[in-house]
């Protein structure tokens, strides 16, 4: 029994304060990839190193950041560090939570990339003079990103869900916030979620054409 | 002969009418059980008890529409955001759910005449300097998202231009942000504020002001064209208060005192 009659006026009106919320949405998610992908360069690097400690941190980061929900990552960086006194705002909890999930996956992602390319490059490199750093940064690291692009893509695709999470650190300005704003206002649920899951639907889309696009552009052969 | 014939066709005429003229409230008699959404992390109107039942003023209040009714009562808890939902899916046949009656909420859902009414209170992080309510401006404040004080306190911040607002998602989320200093106050129902600042379990948080704004009359919910069932519920509401049962549920869930007054002086309903 399903006894609901859709009334899309109230909801239409309020389009252009969500088309704001899902600007805050990208550049949640844009900034979330730029700083996983620099902070799973690193974890990639510390886990290649032979040293210890660097490997220790690395594969704590990625455990927890790949075998804990991202709510909870999320809810922690907020309340937890909260109860240390250190207060990130909602809009800095959910970047931080997001960015900290990313670099645990993308770091998985790379270190799978690396296992793609054969020794012998970093050899031939090495013979031809390069140090093991510039072959790591000229030669290994270009072919890495090339073969993880398109699950990056998928991480991208992800962190623009994963904003919707920020709504249990009071995140009210993103899409998710401001659509369950208007719906305190007006209780016209469906008609809002639906307008808000279409929005999502097409920024997505756009994301995995794009990359696709970008991709059959950048590694042609 | 004829005249039987027609008798039964005239019967069965009518009993195929039945079921189309069967509103909400003839649905909720046959079925034998009233469902009620009840939000439960809102004590005093609704929590659970030690061995997880639901209990609170909006419980009893759902048990007794359900005995004026003659129907067996079902508590279904939700949230504040799913409330809605649940009415519109059928989930439940009412919402007894301190539901504020707000102008543009009524566009949507059906609203009863008021069953209860909250004053708020301002509770305030001890470390934040905070004299009365007008103290918020320019801080860092929040509310449960959702609710009337969190549309009024937003509203606020919008109005002073300075300052943040933060809708958490629940009250006890509310409350811990701001024992921990993330928030500098809070505006909530004076029964919630005290129970929490009662409770210890939110350490250097005070109640520093009642907030400033009209009466946070609430009511029951249902689909907005079931006229029977708000026809119904409105009676019952005004049955309760006349029997005194509105004013024994007060004692027994919020304590001693007056309740608050339903009607308001120089207007009908």
């Amino acid at each position: 029994m399903f006894n609901y009659n859709f009334r899309w006026n109230q909801a239409l009106n309020s389009l252009p304060q969500m088309l704001e919320g899902a600007l805050v949405t990208m550049e949640i998610a844009i900034l979330s990839m730029v700083i996983g992908i620099s902070i799973a360069v690193a974890l990639t690097v510390f886990r290649l190193s032979g040293n210890r400690m660097l490997k220790a941190v690395a594969t704590t980061w990625v455990e927890i950041a790949r075998n804990t929900p991202a709510l909870f990552q999320i809810y922690m960086v907020h309340f937890g560090l909260g109860s240390f006194g250190i207060h990130l705002s909602p809009y800095m909890s959910l970047l931080v939570g997001i960015a900290f999930n990313n670099a645990g996956y993308l770091s998985e992602n790379f270190r799978g990339a690396l296992k793609a390319i054969p020794d012998t490059q970093t050899r031939a490199a090495r013979s031809l003079g390069m140090s093991a750093g510039q072959a790591f940064t000229s030669v290994v690291m270009p072919q890495m990103f090339r073969i993880s692009f398109l699950p990056m893509t998928n991480q991208m695709v992800w962190a623009i869900l994963m904003t919707s999470l920020g709504a249990v650190v009071a995140m009210n300005t993103d899409l998710y916030g401001v659509t369950s704003d208007l719906n305190a206002r007006s209780f016209r649920t469906f008609e809002l979620f639906a307008i808000a899951a279409v929005i999502f639907y097409l920024i997505t889309k756009a994301i995995t054409l794009s990359a696709r696009l970008l991709a059959a552009r950048l590694f042609r052969y | 002969m004829k005249k039987s014939i027609f008798a039964a066709g005239l019967l069965a005429a009518t009993a195929a009418a039945m079921p189309a003229q069967a509103d909400k409230l003839d649905d909720i008699i046959s079925s034998g059980t009233l469902r009620c959404a009840v939000v439960l992390d809102f004590p005093p109107m609704g929590s659970r008890d030690a061995s997880n039942n639901p209990i609170g003023f909006d419980v009893d209040y759902c048990n007794d529409l359900a005995a004026a009714l003659g129907v067996k009562a079902e508590i279904v808890e939700t949230t504040f955001p799913e409330r809605i939902p649940a009415l519109m899916s059928g989930q439940v046949d009412v919402a007894v759910a301190s539901t504020s009656d707000t102008l543009e909420r009524a566009k949507t859902v059906g609203f009863t005449i008021p069953y209860y009414a909250f004053e708020n209170a301002v509770v305030a992080n001890e470390k934040a300097d905070m004299a009365d309510w007008e103290g918020m401006k320019g801080k860092t404040v929040g509310a449960t998202a959702g609710t009337y004080e969190a549309i009024w306190l937003e509203e606020r911040v919008k109005e002073w231009g300075e300052g943040q607002f933060r809708p958490y998602q629940n009250q006890a989320d509310v409350f811990l942000a701001l024992s921990q200093g993330q928030l500098d106050a809070t505006v909530s129902t004076v029964e919630v504020a005290e129970a929490n600042v009662a409770s210890g379990n939110f350490p250097g948080i005070k109640i520093v002001d009642k907030a400033p704004m009209v009466p946070d009359y609430v009511a029951l919910i249902t689909l907005r064209e079931e006229y029977g069932l708000i026809n119904y519920m409105n009676l019952f509401i005004n049955q309760q208060v006349r029997t005194g049962r509105y004013a024994e549920l007060y004692k027994k869930w919020v304590g001693e005192g007056e309740p608050a007054n339903l009607t308001i002086q120089g207007v009908y309903r």
